[in-house]
């Protein structure tokens, strides 16, 4: 028996807050990053604060609270891809989940 | 002049002791060819002399065989899980990943953690897929989470060294251990003989950089896995509602999860 007849004949109801807490788990960690020495997690709130610094150096503390000074333009690079690039994938397989029922 | 580099051998290490009720090599084998396919890397399993290495059409990179210790039960079953404190000895890679052979590869994840550590890394953290708000698993009451040895990564260093004698130490002595802090467990454990071991090596301060930074997914035993492809699966759970179950599920892709029933585990293995 397939899954799709499986879950049909169990009268199985789709659990879209366990799908969200799952896509959670697979997202978040993707957003983490090792560079210049330290761990960065890829925040709105990370990439704002280097995007708008104006030093081409800044000290930051990483995800371990070490303060790592950092090319700002290069970690801001960085971040700002990770993120895209994760939040697009989160995005359209959340999409994808959303549209079962 | 001419000048060579030594590459760095990183790989896998399994420990595979079967029992009356388990084929742990077999769940090895399915374990190597995941890691061969996502991971890209080398496999060594560790067994015992008992394992038929010809019953099933894999070969592995590196066998080696030790003595399984028979000294523990998990119920009335005899659970072959002590001494894998000998994984820093018997590893034959530089950096290497020490798995359970029930943890299901599915994504090329545990690759970033080479990226990320010093020396040595493992989950402090978990959930468990389909009960989002499950809380975390304590050592005892009052007692810091228990860390996991399902992943555990690490080179050969002088510290890395010390956490396993540690854990050594933890086994020989566990009922000391048990009384000392506190917690409830007649079957030993590597994941609690982990955390005494760490807690010991860092001076009983915790240190979040040998947390691998994302939680171990684990599927409990009233939820079953059924698979679709090659890395996607559907969760099928009984959610218990006033006296009533209802059926629910999700479907996963791409991430790596830890089967806690090894039956369900065998059900999945390609043939």
């Amino acid at each position: 028996m397939d899954t799709k007849t499986l879950i049909q004949e169990a009268k199985a109801r789709f659990n879209h807050n366990s799908a969200k807490a799952y896509l959670k788990d697979k997202y978040d960690s993707k957003l983490i990053v090792a560079e210049q020495g330290g761990l960065w997690k890829a925040t709105p709130e990370l990439i704002s604060f280097l995007y708008n610094s104006t030093d081409s150096h800044v000290v930051i503390l990483d995800n371990y609270s070490n303060p790592v000074k950092v090319n700002r333009e290069q970690l801001h690079v960085t971040l700002r891809k990770t993120y895209d690039f994760v939040m697009e994938q989160w995005h359209n397989e959340w999409k994808q989940l959303e549209s079962k029922r | 002049m001419e000048t060579t580099r030594k590459q760095t051998m990183r790989g896998v290490l399994l420990f595979a002791f079967n029992t009356d009720k388990v084929d742990y090599y077999k769940m090895a084998i399915n374990t190597a060819k995941r890691a061969n396919k996502f991971l890209d890397l080398p496999v060594t399993v560790i067994t015992d002399e008992s394992t038929d290495l010809t019953k099933y059409d894999y070969k592995f990179d590196n066998v080696i065989i030790r003595p399984a210790n028979k000294d523990n039960l998990k119920g009335k079953d005899i659970w072959i899980n002590k001494g894998r404190y000998q994984a820093y000895e018997l590893s034959p890679y530089d950096e290497t990943l020490l798995i359970d052979t029930d943890y299901l590869i599915n994504s090329d994840k545990l690759l970033t953690i080479f990226d990320l550590y010093d020396d040595f890394m493992c989950h402090n953290t978990t959930s468990i897929i389909m009960v989002p708000d499950d809380p975390q698993e304590k050592l005892g009451l009052n007692m810091p989470n228990s860390l996991w040895a399902t992943v555990i990564a690490f080179k050969k260093t002088p510290k890395v060294k010390m956490i396993f004698d540690c854990m050594q130490m933890v086994q020989e002595n566990y009922n000391h251990y048990v009384n000392l802090y506190n917690f409830f467990s007649a079957t030993y454990r590597n994941d609690y003989s982990l955390t005494i071991a760490l807690k010991i090596v860092n001076g009983q301060s915790e240190d979040a950089s040998y947390y691998i930074p994302w939680n171990l997914v684990h599927v409990a035993k009233n939820t079953y896995v059924y698979r679709d492809t090659d890395t996607e699966y559907t969760v099928l759970y009984d959610h218990w509602n006033r006296g009533k179950i209802k059926k629910e599920y999700i479907t996963i892709k791409d991430m790596d999860i830890h089967l806690l029933n090894k039956d369900n585990y065998m059900e999945l293995i390609d043939e």
